[in-house]
């Protein structure tokens, strides 16, 4: 198959999945539909991701779908988080079924927009045209937002709300820094030009620069904003705590990492000409602000959903002072990072997805012995927060030491400090709480015989823990060389 | 003469824009926007005589369509009656000093838009200060109103603003990026508007001060 082929079968899936969804009514063939849909996009990304590794560079319609190493790094993200959840939401939307939680014909809605949602996603990885790339980036809001408000009750529905609110008004400012990012290219380029990344990179030095710092600090702020960083963040705690698990999963492994995808897109495109220094420090600002009051938050969380949302803006914050820290090793550590917090993430909703479906609750102290009542989930959710908190071996610590540890070999004291004592005290404060759900006491009135969820939802989550493991100890050798790509393309 | 009609029909959109700031009701809001998207389709049509590059005509058409027919349409039908001919919108802060900020940002804007060093293409600096005080209001009133509709409004105008400069400064990128663009507004849209009319019917009103137990 060509590459145009693959890139647009990648596409088509999805959107084929949802207008069919529309119509079908069996509850099992949906579920069918949705495994087969994800399984056939991560094996399309999968073909893609090795013509890139051969040294291809897939591309479409001129330059309007385009694959490098670092859309690389986030359709992996995107293709294989988007398959666990997928297969999750099987194994999830039966347990609701059958608690009559969710009615038959919800799952149709359901399904329909997940396929949605995936769709611009992925979308938003294979852009080449920067005008594409905004308008899937802001798109996934609008397609998610209803799949916030699922559930439909005042809560979700809040969440919903201040979701398509903020990140939309985010995005605004984000166009307003496309826009002037277009205008830069026009000195240099013309008046009428592909404004795409394989057309504007290899200028990127000679566009003004003035133009280029505010391009920067625009989306910055804008794509901050959908990419849950302090003091823009408000909107992420309710939304990815309110959400279905499954849903979260994707929110927070998957979507924040495409607003991600962006701001180290355009930071590849206007540091050359604006100087990486000043674009590094406002990085470096918001990077460490995110983390600081992620901390202060976790520290006092109550609701486990919601502290899970709150180590998301701490990842970010991280992924954020990585490319702040600017250093090879630095960057590397910063996109291993989002690779790695998708990953242990997802785990993480799932595996509290489990317990929420069996408890029916997301406070903290409600829940404990789940090592005698849920042991396969309970080892998830031990692992898990060990994971998420960044604790060897498992594969965030490698990312984190990294950041880190290029921040000091940089002689960046103060982010590499700063981000030490604060992840030390963020470890703490997520693995404390969720050791006591694992080995503290039962409350009175909760169910004590030992039971777990169904098998679909435990199937996806330790093939997530697998590879959580594996990445600690190992980086297969095209997954290094992909990141390694990736970390090329972000500092030509 | 055609920029001096193009200059006017700008002013005119940002005197609508003072005029959301202003308003107390939620048809007020919602028609300055559909009158607003209308001299913006006009703004387009100056562009294209101005330039005679083709796909600002369409674009001057889908704006007229889209943004002053079928937005306007989509929000009075998702929004109860009772929402959008009697309620009396508040702002966060008391109203004297919403007006103050309104006030300031324009003046930001102004300022502003002149610091950046852009190429104008189809026309001068003074749209583009228009543009940046347009786009800064919008975004205020989304985050300073009360009412789910009006923030709502207050994004549809900061897009509004938005398309405004990207004909100042744009002109030469591809329709389809339009489209796209055009498309994410109306679905974004459609969305927004299922959401207030859930809001509606699950706490009976738009106001989103009622909207608080999520903290922490």
């Amino acid at each position: 198959m060509s590459d145009q082929t693959l890139l647009l079968g990648l596409l088509a899936l999805p959107l084929a999945g949802a207008g069919l969804s529309w119509f079908i009514r069996p509850v099992g063939v949906l579920h069918t539909l949705v495994a087969v849909t994800h399984l056939a996009v991560l094996a399309l990304a999968l073909v893609l991701i090795a013509g890139l590794l051969a040294g291809g560079h897939p591309q479409a319609f001129g330059n309007w779908l385009y694959l490098d190493d670092l859309s690389g790094v986030v359709l992996l993200i995107v293709a294989g988080v988007g398959m666990t959840a997928a297969v999750y939401s099987i194994g999830y939307l039966h347990h609701e079924l059958r608690d009559g939680a969710v009615a038959p014909g919800e799952v149709k809605r359901y399904y329909t927009l997940l396929h949605v949602f995936s769709f611009t996603m992925l979308a938003s990885a294979v852009s080449g045209n920067l005008g594409v790339l905004w308008t899937a980036v802001a798109a996934t809001t609008i397609a998610s937002a209803p799949l916030v408000d699922f559930y439909g009750s005042r809560e979700p529905l809040e969440a919903a709300w201040k979701y398509i609110l903020l990140t939309t008004a985010g995005s605004m400012v984000a166009l307003l820094g496309f826009l002037i990012l277009y205008q830069a290219g026009v000195h240099v380029l013309g008046q009428s030009y592909d404004f795409s990344y394989p057309v504007l990179g290899p200028v990127a030095a000679r566009l003004p620069a003035a133009a280029t710092s505010a391009a920067f600090l625009l989306v910055l702020v804008g794509f901050g904003t959908k990419a849950g960083l302090a003091p823009m963040h408000t909107w992420l705690p309710d939304a990815h705590s309110q959400a279905p698990s499954p849903i979260c999963a994707l929110l927070s492994g998957v979507e924040l990492n495409c607003a991600m995808l962006a701001l180290f897109r355009v930071f590849s495109l206007t540091a050359p000409s604006a100087g990486a220094a000043h674009l590094r420090l406002e990085l470096l600002v918001f990077g460490i602000l995110s983390v600081l009051i992620a901390v202060i938050f976790l520290v006092t969380q109550k609701d486990f959903k919601r502290l899970l949302a709150y180590s998301s803006i701490e990842h970010m914050g991280l992924v954020t002072v990585g490319l702040g820290v600017g250093v090879p090793l630095a960057v590397f550590g910063s996109l291993l990072q989002m690779v790695n917090h998708a990953l242990t993430k997802s785990l993480m909703f799932f595996a509290t997805g489990n317990l929420l479906l069996r408890f029916r609750t997301r406070e903290i102290g409600a829940i404990g012995g789940l090592a005698r009542t849920m042991p396969a989930t309970a080892a998830l959710v031990l692992c898990g927060a060990f994971a998420i908190a960044g604790a060897p071996p498992f594969n965030l610590f490698l990312s984190e030491f990294s950041i880190v540890g290029a921040a000091a070999v940089s002689r960046q004291w103060v982010p590499a400090l700063v981000v030490a004592v604060l992840l030390v005290i963020g470890f703490i404060a997520i693995v404390a709480p969720f050791n006591r759900m694992v080995f503290g006491g039962g409350n009175p009135g909760e169910p004590v015989a030992p039971a777990e969820i169904n098998p679909l939802a435990l199937v996806p989550s330790y093939l997530t823990l697998a590879f959580v493991l594996m990445l600690g100890v190992w980086i297969p050798g095209p997954l290094s060389d992909l990141v390694k790509g990736a970390v090329r393309v972000v500092l030509p | 003469m055609i920029d001096l009609v193009s200059y006017s029909l700008a002013g005119v959109m940002l005197l609508l824009t003072f005029w959301l700031l202003v308003v107390r009701l939620v048809r007020g809001a919602v028609n300055a926007y559909a009158l607003q998207s209308l001299v913006l389709a006009c703004v387009c049509l100056a562009a294209y005589l101005q330039s005679g590059l083709l796909h600002l005509l369409v674009l001057a058409i889908a704006t007229a369509v889209i943004k002053a027919g079928l937005i306007p349409i989509v929000i009075r039908r998702q929004v109860s009656g009772t929402v959008y001919d009697k309620r009396e919108t508040e702002y966060h802060v008391g109203f004297p000093t919403a007006l103050l900020l309104g006030a300031a940002l324009s003046l930001a804007g102004f300022v502003g838009a002149a610091r950046l060093p852009l190429v104008r293409y189809i026309f001068g600096e003074p749209i583009l200060r228009i543009a940046m005080a347009v786009i800064l209001l919008g975004l205020f009133t989304t985050v300073a109103r009360r009412d789910a509709v009006m923030q709502l409004t207050g994004l549809l105008v900061a897009e509004n603003g938005l398309l405004l400069l990207g004909l100042v400064m744009g002109a030469g990128l591809p329709l389809l990026i339009d489209f796209a663009l055009f498309l994410d507004v109306l679905v974004g849209a459609v969305v927004m508007g299922f959401l207030i009319a859930r809001m509606h019917a699950t706490v009976s009103t738009t106001d989103t001060s009622e909207l608080t137990r999520l903290r922490g």
